[in-house]
């Protein structure tokens, strides 16, 4: 027998009618000949052969059925069961869908940015080598030829040491093709051997390129998107920045780089010494324990070196550090990876809420079918078959839910993805997230583990059930103290953990909220940002200032602006300046000097930004001809000069990015302090110079400060922009808030996500204790009915089944409020700098599911109230 | 005579005794579902009655055993029937039945009634 028995079954079907007709036709007419009469016969014959339908079900009997039709029979069983309690359904595949959903889109992330191994070989051998400046994050990229060199006679922990720099900017030409920007590296000789990668065409840069032949290898992508995969690519030219270059290879098909978020067009050898990202391959066997060692005696010399042409004071805080370098560049992996961890941890208790529910539903409801059980117990159901139909049932479930899963998780995927591109653009990560081998894995074990969790427990219940029990006339007592008692503890379990995920869904909003409304020296809202870029025509110097002094003054007519000025930077934009500073005729040691970050800031710029104006005045137009003046914030004021007056002493600026000569300048002002770079800045030193100096303008960012929806004026702006200097094009505009919110992604995204996982949660905690009060409400009615007829009052049911609830629920809270605390003490491992509201956090959640307990038992505390003695005692 | 068919005459087959019976009348050749019945009775002088209940969940079983085996034929009066016939293997397990019954049979016998025989 095989499943093609299956389709067959029906004509079998009409086989066995016809043969049965024909034996009554047969019989019926033996008798005539023998002389009866035909209707006789025909009575004697139906009596003789009995109950029709009996021969015809007890012959089928014969037939057997295998595997796969018990299988099929089993799954029309549960989908007739499924269509008979819709809302049932929807209710559980909705929230398994939800559940799987997100842990799959969430597994995605994680492993596009945390696990997905280079595809180079034995990625596990690799490493970076990073330098960090304490207290602030590492950084890869800038090491020198003389590094590699040094590194490579005298290390001992690796077999190769490679290294490429990495311009993010590069101008591509492709002789018909046209400009782009792209993203360019330029490797050392031995990357691609040492990487162990193949070319998918021609030849890979190796030793007989090092010192900056003119040749470059495509990616597959560009080779795709520009040359139609031609094969006669190799050999034309691509011209890089101002460098013309021979295509000689094209990448491997899947190798994008060595980044996660960003994927690189072109390598060409690298002629001279750039900023480089250094890698090594761990010697066989060699613990990177032994590596991290050996790169901290090395790097000593390093320093010693460095100190001898640098004089950064802070050289020698500088630390080295070596990390794996298995699934990529660490720099995404430090920014995303704990926030990406705790997101996984949280999705998977509400998978673990989802299946307790989805327990506990099958449970009351296995228990309400216990007669029906029961029943085919009695008559022959084998428990082996009754448990697998239950298996089927709950793994049905779980099949369709994953299937919506797969919906939610392939629309979440591309939610989060947008989210984590809102970042700064210095910062964005572009990930390319495609379904997987391990995806796909993950989900469908996922599914199936679903499927068997919260199908065993009414399996379980359904197998220790009594038949002779259940079919009592009452039909109710095979509900056992035990099994109420297991019901009960699933939906305690259920509250706990919504308490967990209201918890942390609290803490990261509170979390999000706090660093929105933090006070960052300036008000952020109603501010548009307009940038310009006048790289492009050539404008320069006088010209310029001209320009950028006649749009201010058109920028500040605009309705709805109520004042415009001009900042380079901006706050927060992600990019900044530095140098350090010292006050004029006072000594100052040399490891005593920190950087100070430099604003060039147009006209009535404190006053457009919001941030007050301590001492002194703001800079005017007048200041061009005396440029050498500064504002200096309220930080460096008492640093430099502790309760003395700042204004008119001169502070001398050194090492200032993009500046040659150390400068002494006027202070004039002092400003309240504000945030630079980051959203949580420790130290806020500042110092603003006037952007528009004599004859000259450092190019910025225009600011404009409105009454209406600062979007609004969006356009207006670049009118004006486009009147006044058509020529320069206006490169964007964005308002100082989504600036600042681009600086949060990560916060955003947990926040967002915990937010409303917590509602899931606490709303599946809620459908879990509705559904026990309901089926115990029902269960009850009879009782319910006898306590009334013997006086119980309506108030009295009322408060016993609210008693119910609120006993369940407190026993629930009992254990999630210590698992709450716990959970909140695992995120501060993660995320150092949450803040420090657990306990309302953990009690607002507490509060708010008690809340939820009785908004769920409301209806079946009005169903209980509402039984009627008289019609509830006719059932018995 | 029809009706008072004597219910005192007819006795209940054990299972397996009913598939011998039927193996048996398949010997002959082929048959369908009433003339196997019909042939049990009369073999049997009407003390062997079968039920349609059994008769056909028995030969369905058999069938699915690969001992029988059946084919749609038309009857004597030009009606369309299953015919069942022996197949070797049904053939084997007739005689081995045979055997055992004869058996079975004798050591019956000989408890119940130990003065008639040998």
């Amino acid at each position: 027998m095989s499943l093609r028995n299956l389709f067959q079954r029906r004509k079998m079907d009409q086989e066995l009618d016809e043969e049965l007709q024909s034996h009554f036709h047969l019989a019926i007419r033996e008798r005539i000949e023998r002389g009866e009469d035909p209707r006789e016969a025909e009575r004697a014959v139906r009596r003789e052969f009995g109950n029709y339908a009996l021969v015809r079900e007890t012959t089928r009997g014969q037939w057997g059925w295998n595997l796969w039709e018990e299988i099929w029979q089993d799954a029309r069983y549960a989908l007739r069961g499924m269509r008979a309690n819709r809302g049932f359904t929807v209710v559980a595949v909705s929230s398994l869908a939800l559940g799987i959903g997100a842990n799959t889109a969430i597994f995605s992330l994680v492993y596009a940015v945390l696990l997905r191994p280079l595809p180079v070989s034995h990625p596990e051998q690799l490493v970076e080598l990073l330098q960090r400046y304490p207290g602030e994050p590492r950084r890869n990229g800038s090491w020198t030829l003389r590094d590699v060199e040094y590194y490579r006679q005298h290390n001992h922990a690796f077999s190769a040491i490679t290294g490429m720099a990495i311009d993010n900017l590069a101008e591509l030409r492709i002789e018909e093709a046209g400009m782009r920007v792209g993203i360019a590296e330029y490797v050392l000789g031995n990357y691609f051997a040492e990487l162990g990668l193949r070319p998918a065409l021609g030849r890979l840069i190796g030793q007989q390129d090092e010192k900056g032949s003119a040749v470059a290898v495509i990616s597959w992508d560009l080779w795709t998107a520009r040359f139609h995969r031609d094969p006669a690519v190799l050999g034309k030219r691509v011209q890089v920045d101002k460098a013309s270059l021979e295509i000689i290879g094209v990448a491997p098909r899947d190798f994008t780089g060595l980044r996660i978020e960003a994927k690189t067009d072109l390598w060409t050898p690298a002629g001279q010494d750039r900023g480089f990202h250094l890698i090594a391959r761990l010697k066989h066997g060699n613990a990177i324990t032994q590596a991290r060692t050996g790169m901290a005696q090395l790097f000593r010399f390093t320093i010693e070196e460095r100190a001898a042409r640098s004089s950064d004071p802070q050289l020698r805080q500088l630390r080295v550090e070596v990390e794996t370098c298995a699934a990529g560049f660490s720099t995404v992996r430090d920014r995303m990876g704990n926030p990406l961890t705790m997101l996984m941890a949280i999705s998977g208790v509400l998978l673990v809420l989802a299946c307790l529910n989805l327990a506990s539903m099958m449970l009351a409801r296995g228990a309400g079918r216990a007669r029906e059980m029961a029943l085919r117990l009695g008559l022959g159901a084998s428990r082996g078959r009754l448990l697998r139909q239950s298996l089927t049932e709950s793994l049905l479930l779980s099949g369709a839910g994953t299937l919506a899963g797969a919906i939610v998780a392939w629309s979440g995927i591309g939610l989060f993805t947008r989210i984590i591109a809102s970042g700064r653009p210095a910062e964005r990560i572009q990930l390319d997230i495609q379904p997987e081998a391990t995806v796909l894995l993950f989900a469908a074990g996922a599914a199936l583990l679903t499927g068997l969790f919260f199908g065993l427990a009414p399996a379980w219940a359904a197998l220790r059930s009594l038949p002779a029990c259940a079919l009592r006339p009452s039909g109710k007592a095979a509900d056992t103290r035990g099994n109420r008692f297991f019901g009960k503890s699933l939906v305690a379990a259920q509250v706990s953990l919504s308490i967990v995920l209201l918890g942390a869904g609290v803490l990261f909003i509170t979390h999000l909220l706090h660093l929105r409304s933090a006070d960052l020296g300036f008000r952020r809202d109603y501010i548009l940002l307009v940038n310009l870029d006048p790289s492009g025509p050539g404008i320069r110097g006088e010209q310029l200032s001209q320009l950028y002094q006649r749009l201010l003054e058109r920028m500040n007519e605009i309705p709805g602006v109520r004042m415009a000025s001009l900042s380079a930077p901006t706050p927060l934009h992600g990019a900044g300046a530095s140098g350090f500073g010292t006050v004029e005729g006072v000594p100052q040691r040399p490891e005593d000097r920190r950087w100070i970050s430099i604003s060039w800031v147009g006209p009535r710029y404190f006053e457009t930004m919001g941030t007050p104006l301590l001492a002194g005045r703001e800079f005017t137009l007048r200041d061009q001809s005396n440029p050498r003046i500064a504002i200096i914030n309220s930080t460096l004021a008492s640093q430099y000069f502790g309760g003395q007056d700042p204004l008119g002493r001169r502070i001398i600026l050194d090492h200032v990015t993009g500046m040659r000569e150390p400068a002494a300048y006027e202070i004039v002002g002092v400003a309240g302090d504000a945030n630079y770079m980051e959203i949580r800045e420790k130290e806020r030193r500042g110092i603003f110079l006037p952007a528009f100096r004599a004859g000259r303008v450092t190019a910025g960012t225009f600011v404009l400060r409105t009454d209406i929806n600062p979007h609004s004026v969006a356009a207006s702006a670049q009118r004006v922009a486009a009147e006044v200097a058509p020529s320069i094009p206006v490169t964007n505009t964005t308002t100082l808030s989504d600036q600042i919110e681009a600086t949060i992604v990560p916060e955003r995204l947990m926040a967002m996500l915990s937010g409303f996982f917590a509602l899931l949660g606490a709303l599946l905690a809620g459908i879990g204790i509705y559904g026990l009060l309901a089926y115990t409400v029902a269960r009850r009615t009879n009782e319910i009915g006898i306590r009334m007829a013997l006086g119980a009052s309506r108030n009295g049911i009322v408060r016993m089944v609210l008693q119910e609830a609120l006993a369940i629920t407190g026993a629930g809270v009992a254990i999630g409020i210590p698992a709450a605390f716990w959970g909140h003490k695992l995120a501060a491992v993660f995320l150092a700098e949450l803040s420090t509201t657990h306990v309302a956090a953990i009690l607002l959640a507490a509060v708010a599911i008690l809340a939820v307990a009785l908004l769920a038992s409301c209806i079946p505390a009005r169903r209980a109230a509402a039984v009627d003695p008289m019609v509830s005692l006719r059932h018995e | 005579m029809p009706k008072p068919e004597g219910y005192k005459n007819r006795i209940e087959l054990l299972q397996g005794t009913l598939d011998m019976l039927i193996l048996q009348t398949l010997r002959w050749g082929s048959q369908h579902g009433y003339g196997i019945a019909q042939a049990i009775r009369s073999g049997s002088g009407d003390v062997l009655q079968v039920e349609t209940g059994s008769l056909y969940p028995a030969l369905h079983r058999l069938e699915k055993q690969e001992w029988i085996r059946s084919e749609w034929r038309s009857s004597e009066h030009n009606q369309r029937a299953k015919y069942y016939e022996l197949t070797d293997a049904g053939r084997t397990h007739l005689s081995a039945q045979h055997s055992r019954w004869t058996q079975l049979s004798a050591a019956i016998a000989n408890l119940m009634e130990p003065g008639e025989q040998s």
